[in-house]
């Protein structure tokens, strides 16, 4: 059995508002095998964005272990999980989350740059990709939201990371676009190699995915397939 | 990171573009101030390090910022070049100069009463322009007495008033006085006149035969303010000192190198340059604050864009990197205007005020851009600590 690419055990986290904690997550169990496209369904406030969140390094869980590539990340510091999200992982959000000062390509460019790569022919292929060559000196603002979610895909997936994680990357978009966008995720996941994890509470947008998880208040319910 | 930055600065134009106008502001006033009090200072003692003698006496209680006070006798001169140093004669000449005020180009200009037969002394290598050398009368009485049957000529007869003292001008002033040789000008009660032009830089910017000049002012007693003393060439540095030693000792006179000129100066006016120091140094203070006022509002609404940035694996370096380079950015335009400003105002300060020197060192120049900079940095400090405080989670999940 090959190693997973991310494993998540008994994953739990709490908010602490003053003296109120805010349980949010309990006992997650995960894994993400290389290459496969997952998709974790459940309603809103069930906790799907947060485990999301702890998935892709951006927030720390209470308890629990979790484990990249093999290597255990649960306690790694701020500098470390930065560069670990800078190499492994690429972020697609509801609402694009572009830089809105500069060009679609100059967001690409700026992400490179995080990440400490050349800027190359690689981001003409992707803006290629995602049909947004055209559109590539049009500032955010002047772009479509359909436009703005391809760009903000193609800046995510420009580094070849190891997991592509989309929090509801459909849910600001009409049919049209969300197709797209996921026809997109497919391509991506297919020919690239990169695993894709996504947030949705879509059925139609989760079909896209091999393998749907289903999320009900803060824990993944293995009873519904 | 660079584009973001300059986007960054571009997308709020206004409130980047004041700031680079308060950096400038602040850049400007530092050089111009720095630029005008040690300009004035390197300019008139390197008039007086003209004069080709090594040492200057006056009295104990000469004014050095007034150049009044105290007086001299000429009869002290021949004390003086009696002078010995380990059994040798050490004094080769003494100059007595009689100091006097008159109002040219706007600003109050001391004329140096020399006697004529000095001048060379006094001009070394620079030329006379125009014009010639002005005769004196034989004694500050004689002087007087001419002065005064001249008045009572002209009161008798109502004939113009008599062109009793003769001046030469340097051609700094001559220009921004607009005078010319012949010209006639008031000096008190009595009228004075331009008849020799010289090249600029020597140690008065108006010289005048010292017996008139004395009388002119009312005095009739062969008095002087200071005494330059040209010693025998033979004596080292060493002895030069031991001379004004000596001086003292003899004369219970005051004795200095030339040499030492500008940093007698400087102790003297070191109130004044401390002072324009400090306002500069508050100017700077404040344009930094003004910079760290910019840098904390431009990080509260950037918030979100430092998420993304964090999202996208932006790690506290890069951060702290992003807020530096912009306020580096703003500090770099700022003190780039900064000393076009300075040029510009020194050019508006020589054309209007053309005595003045507002002296611009290229050192002077890249310490203020340093300066600049490194404030910039440090102003940008606490708001790029605050945008690492920012939970980019809760930024992004805020919207």
């Amino acid at each position: 059995m090959t190693q997973p690419l991310l494993q998540a055990k008994s994953i739990a986290k709490t908010f602490s508002q003053g003296r109120l904690d805010v349980p949010v997550l309990f006992d997650i169990d995960l894994a993400l095998q290389p290459g496969e496209f997952v998709a974790i369904m459940g309603p809103s406030g069930c906790g799907k964005s947060t485990l999301m969140h702890i998935l892709g390094l951006m927030l720390s869980p209470t308890a629990g272990q979790l484990w990249i590539d093999g290597r255990d990340v649960s306690n790694i510091k701020a500098n470390g999980r930065a560069r670990l999200r800078r190499k492994k992982i690429g972020f697609v959000f509801q609402r694009f989350n572009l830089l809105p000062t500069v060009t679609a390509r100059q967001n690409i460019c700026v992400a490179e740059r995080i990440r400490g790569h050349e800027i190359d022919g690689q981001i003409d292929r992707i803006l290629d990709d995602v049909e947004m060559t055209h559109k590539a000196h049009h500032k955010p603002g002047q772009l479509s939201i359909g436009e703005q979610q391809r760009i903000a895909v193609a800046r995510a997936v420009v580094h070849r990371p190891a997991i592509l994680m989309a929090d509801e990357p459909t849910g600001n978009l009409d049919s049209h676009n969300a197709q797209h966008v996921l026809d997109l995720f497919r391509q991506i996941n297919r020919d690239y190699g990169i695993t894709v994890l996504m947030i949705t509470h879509s059925p139609s947008a989760a079909q896209a995915a091999d393998r749907i998880l289903h999320m009900t208040d803060g824990r993944i319910n293995p009873d519904i397939p | 990171m660079l584009i973001l930055a300059l986007a960054n600065l571009t997308h709020r134009k206004v409130r980047s573009a004041l700031s680079v106008l308060a950096v400038a502001i602040a850049i400007m006033l530092l050089l111009v101030l720095v630029g005008l009090s040690n300009g004035t200072l390197d300019e008139i003692s390197q008039r007086m390090q003209s004069v080709q003698a090594e040492i200057v006496v006056r009295d104990q209680h000469f004014d050095l910022a007034s150049m009044s006070g105290g007086k001299l006798w000429e009869k002290e001169i021949p004390r003086l070049q009696q002078l010995q140093i380990q059994g040798q004669p050490a004094v080769h000449t003494v100059i007595p100069v009689f100091l006097a005020r008159m109002k040219l180009a706007g600003l109050s200009q001391n004329v140096f009463g020399i006697h004529p037969n000095h001048f060379a002394t006094f001009a070394g290598q620079r030329r006379l322009l125009q014009g010639h050398l002005f005769a004196d009368l034989d004694s500050p009485r004689h002087a007087a007495q001419q002065l005064t049957s001249q008045i009572d000529d002209q009161s008798s007869t109502n004939a113009p008033p008599p062109l009793d003292l003769p001046l030469i001008i340097d051609q700094r002033l001559a220009n921004a006085a607009q005078l010319h040789v012949g010209d006639r000008i008031a000096y008190g009660n009595s009228d004075a006149h331009i008849v020799g032009v010289i090249e600029t830089g020597v140690a008065g910017r108006v010289f005048a035969p010292i017996n008139r000049l004395r009388a002119s002012s009312g005095i009739i007693a062969p008095t002087a303010h200071m005494f330059f003393v040209k010693a025998q060439p033979t004596l080292s540095n060493d002895q030069l000192g031991q001379l004004c030693e000596t001086i003292e000792a003899a004369t219970h006179r005051s004795a200095t190198l030339v040499a030492n000129y500008h940093q007698e100066l400087a102790d003297k006016f070191r109130g004044l340059t401390t002072f324009m120091t400090l306002v500069s140094v508050i100017a700077l203070a404040i344009c930094f604050l003004f910079i760290l006022v910019t840098m904390y509002t431009m990080v509260l609404e950037r918030q979100k864009e430092i998420a993304i940035l964090q999202s996208l694996g932006a790690g506290p370096a890069n951060i702290l990197a992003q807020t530096l380079q912009e306020a580096t950015l703003i500090c770099t335009f700022g003190a780039a205007l900064g000393v076009l400003l300075s040029f510009l105002v020194r050019h508006i300060i020589q054309t209007f005020q053309p005595l003045m020197t507002v002296e611009l060192r290229l050192s002077w120049t890249l310490g203020a851009v340093l300066i600049a900079l490194v404030g910039g940095a440090v102003s940008a400090l606490y708001p790029a600590y605050l945008a690492l405080r920012h939970d980019p989670v809760e930024t992004l999940n805020f919207e």
